[in-house]
């Protein structure tokens, strides 16, 4: 994989700075944009500020959780979440697509399940809302990993020896988490990233198998005689 | 015969240093007059393996990290007078808002024209079937 030009990384920085800058203190415009912008982001009164500091709270919190986890299943298993990262890094499209075509398989098929008598269906609702989450956890995490290796992966082998931390399935997870967490706390952005990443996430970890590389079905061949 | 002389024969170029050792494998080589190549594989001038230095665990920025997060994470949830289990439990108490969200199409589909029924149902499978079919492609990332 080719290394991206440096002043590529700058500019995206200088590009978000301005675009984050602009988010939290729109421009005085009289057009419909800019007053649409101001009603979404700038509270009007000290309620809707007290209401968005509180969300921002409850982001925050909830991203210590994602870091727990994240450490923990990398710890567990960070040869599946690096193969599942490859994967995402490597087929970008591919993992998109399975993410948009699983999540609607299972909104469709919960809403199946539900039709069902209570006996099936509820067990069978349980079970799908379990793997859905797992999977949006799991995939996530594999995105937090793919993240962190594009901005701050190893390229080189002076760089593997010159390192001293910043490297390793641990760091470039955190590395990665701690970005998208940034961008996660941006209003209106933030959680159009944060659910594209879910989508990446989940179609990455359906078409690893979780990162063990197993075909998901088994393919049929006549028996030799 | 031994077994590297074995090996040597079979890839002769990853087994070159055992053909500028072994006197009969060379003369085998010279006889069929095989060209041995000695050129050395530079692990240097190699690109770098996904696995390489993947396994260091880097508790400095774990920690700090973390550290990182749980001060922010506080701060903001003391500013606002939450306790931080109770913003926990109302980020994963959000999910109730997908949960009855699904009931209500549940219930929307159920009430429909048998159409509309039958159009759901043709699009359950055929989103089903593209979910097949897209799972059935094996994953590349290691081999890219």
């Amino acid at each position: 994989m080719r290394r991206p030009p440096r002043i590529l990384l700058f500019l995206a920085i200088a590009a978000a700075s301005v675009i984050t800058a602009t988010l939290a203190a729109p421009p005085a415009s009289s057009s419909v944009v800019g007053d649409a912008r101001r009603v979404l982001l700038t509270p009007a009164s000290f309620t809707d500020a007290a209401a968005m500091m509180q969300r921002t709270a409850v982001v925050a919190s909830l991203l210590f959780v994602w870091m727990i986890a994240a450490v923990a299943l990398t710890l567990i298993s960070g040869r599946e979440i690096r193969y599942s990262s490859i994967e995402v890094r490597t087929s970008p499209l591919h993992c998109l697509a399975l993410g948009l075509v699983a999540v609607t398989s299972f909104v469709l098929t919960a809403i199946v399940f539900s039709w069902l008598t209570s006996v099936i269906g509820i067990p069978l609702l349980v079970a799908l809302a379990v793997f859905a989450m797992l999977t949006k956890i799991y995939g996530t995490i594999a995105v937090f990993h793919a993240v962190g290796t594009i901005v701050a992966g190893l390229r080189t082998r002076e760089q593997l020896s010159q390192r001293r931390w910043l490297r390793g399935d641990l760091a470039m997870v955190i590395i990665g988490l701690l970005i998208l967490g940034a961008i996660r706390l941006v209003p209106v952005i933030g959680p159009i990233v944060w659910g594209l990443a879910s989508i990446f996430g989940v179609g990455t970890a359906l078409a690893t198998k979780f990162g063990r590389r197993e075909p998901w079905f088994l393919a049929w061949r006549p028996a030799e005689l | 015969m031994n077994e590297a002389c074995r090996r040597a024969i079979e890839d002769p170029e990853t087994n070159a240093a055992h053909l500028q050792q072994c006197a009969s494998c060379r003369a085998l080589f010279e006889e069929l007059n095989t060209p041995i190549s000695d050129a050395r594989v530079q692990v240097r001038e190699l690109p770098l393996a996904p696995w390489e230095g993947a396994t260091y665990r880097s508790w400095p920025l774990v920690i700090a990290g973390a550290a990182a997060v749980l001060l922010a994470a506080l701060a903001l949830c003391a500013a606002v007078g939450l306790s931080p289990l109770r913003a926990i439990s109302m980020g994963i108490g959000s999910t109730a808002i997908a949960r009855s969200s699904l009931l209500t199409a549940a219930d929307a589909v159920r009430n429909a024209s048998t159409i509309w029924q039958i159009a759901f149902g043709a699009l359950f499978l055929l989103v089903n079937t593209a979910l097949v079919l897209l799972l059935r492609r094996a994953p590349r990332g290691i081999d890219a």
